[in-house]
């Protein structure tokens, strides 16, 4: 079990957007949160990295133990928590620098300056997300002047450039076509051997296809959560079943 | 407010009621056309057979529609992939109505033989089976469901029993083979159809219940 989370609340000033979370994410699977929009589940995604922290009047009740750490104690240390717990976001947020330089951005702020360091950190996290090859090149280029999807991926790979071992995705092909949405799938399923994976998605199609577990969630509370085979073919709540099968929501 | 999606599936087990009407009905004329030795209302199984068939077709490319359009997921899925394997096995019902029409045909070129009433309990049960098999599809009721699958057995043990009586008349009267044949093949295509019915109520356990019930596999996987 890589991260456990117990009586979990979050509150927006009076307003509870999290209600007694209790799950468990296992290593190396890639865990799908799904549910109507404004259900929670891109908060709780954020609780993994305390991205929440940033916003004002956030109030957090109970645990989240991240390898057998809490990390809402006192004693965590955010900015390794975030290197080891990293986030891709619904828009690819490529920063306006060279290709090179994005990736090589999280090494160089962790004190790598050595060059052929950077160098091989930069080409082996292009290589994990199947990008070294096309963008070999044109590395002094904008990431900027990339397809969407390449953004994507490179985002991903900058991800991948500080060796975290939990990545939070945040609807990351929802700005994306079907093709390159099935090939950050592919990436997706690729990457879970050597990472977890959270994935939060509104697509149910992508949580069927790609998720080991699923969650629903539905206003604040985590209604179901299993495997994905038993979640898509004999959902035990008949509200997961009724949002899965497009009845609300 | 039931979707449009939830309309198209009551249309579809609407649909499959209608062809299993027609396979009950094919299969009891096939009964009563063996009984009365009648070729004229074996004629008419080939007639519905047709239709069965078109239906067979009609159920099939809807199913594949609505899965390719609509997604399915949980006892939606569950449903349109248990009528798949349930129109299939109603189809094959009709062929083996129209194999006991074909043994009318060449029964009443041959000698009579003593009639079997084995095989008309048989045929009686058979039916039971088929009709409470549907009912049981139609009423999502897999308690019911159960309880049909076992009488499976005592369909098999009537089959043998008239296998027996057959070889009898075979060794005893050589005359009459070729009808005890007939006989024997009537006895074969009623317990195909008591074990296509057995596969309906697997399939509506499947639909009501999720749960594969079929080659045991419940007990084996308990086991290990």
């Amino acid at each position: 079990m890589i991260i456990r989370t117990a009586n979990l609340n979050l509150f927006y000033n009076k307003f509870q957007a999290l209600k007694n979370i209790n799950l468990e994410i296992k290593e190396n699977l890639i865990t799908a949160i799904i549910g109507p929009s404004g259900c929670g589940k891109s908060t709780l995604l954020r609780v993994f990295n305390r991205m929440n922290d940033f916003i004002p009047n956030v109030r957090i009740t109970g645990s989240v133990i991240i390898d057998g750490e809490d990390i809402y104690s006192p004693l965590c240390d955010l900015i390794y928590l975030r290197k080891k717990v990293g986030m891709v976001f619904q828009r690819p947020n490529a920063f306006p620098l060279s290709i090179f330089d994005n990736v090589a951005y999280g090494p160089r702020v962790w004190g790598i300056t050595n060059r052929k360091v950077l160098e091989e950190i930069v080409e082996r996290s292009l290589r994990a997300v199947g990008m070294f090859d096309e963008v070999k090149d044109i590395l002094k280029k904008s990431a900027l002047t990339l397809s969407l999807e390449r953004q994507q991926r490179l985002c991903i790979a900058r991800l991948l450039a500080v060796e975290p071992e939990i990545l939070l995705m945040d609807e990351p092909c929802s700005a994306l076509d079907p093709i390159a949405t099935a090939r950050i799938e592919d990436l997706l399923v690729d990457l879970k051997k050597n990472y977890t994976i959270i994935i939060v998605t509104h697509n149910m199609q992508q949580a069927a296809r790609i998720a080991d577990e699923v969650g629903f969630m539905l206003l604040g509370e985590l209604i179901e959560f299993d495997k994905a085979k038993k979640i898509f073919t004999n959902p035990s709540d008949e509200k997961t079943f009724n949002y899965i099968s497009g009845r609300f929501g | 407010m039931p979707t449009y999606f939830d309309e198209e599936l009551k249309k579809l087990k609407g649909d499959v009621l209608a062809m299993a009407t027609l396979v009950e009905e094919s299969i009891s004329k096939a009964l009563e056309a063996l009984k009365k030795r009648d070729p004229k209302i074996a004629q008419e199984i080939r007639v519905i057979d047709k239709k069965i068939d078109h239906m067979e077709i009609a159920i099939e490319e809807r199913c594949i529609e609505l899965i390719a359009r609509h997604q399915p997921v949980g006892s939606d899925l569950r449903f349109l992939i248990g009528v798949i394997k349930m129109n299939n096995d109603l189809e094959r019902m009709g062929d083996h109505a129209v194999n006991i029409a074909d043994c009318v045909n060449f029964l009443v070129q041959q000698p009579r033989i003593k009639p079997v009433s084995n095989i008309w309990t048989m045929a009686k049960i058979v039916n039971e089976m088929l009709k409470e098999s549907v009912e049981s599809f139609m009423n999502n009721d897999a308690v019911k469901a159960q309880k049909i699958c076992e009488r499976d057995s005592i369909v098999d043990e009537m089959r043998n029993e008239i296998i027996r009586i057959m070889l009898t008349y075979m060794i005893e009267e050589p005359d009459k083979i070729g009808s005890a044949i007939q006989y024997f093949l009537v006895a074969k295509n009623l317990e195909r159809i008591a074990d296509l019915s057995t596969n309906i109520c697997e399939d509506t356990i499947y639909i009501s219940q999720a749960r594969i019930i079929k080659h045991h596999i419940e007990e084996e996987r308990k086991e290990k």
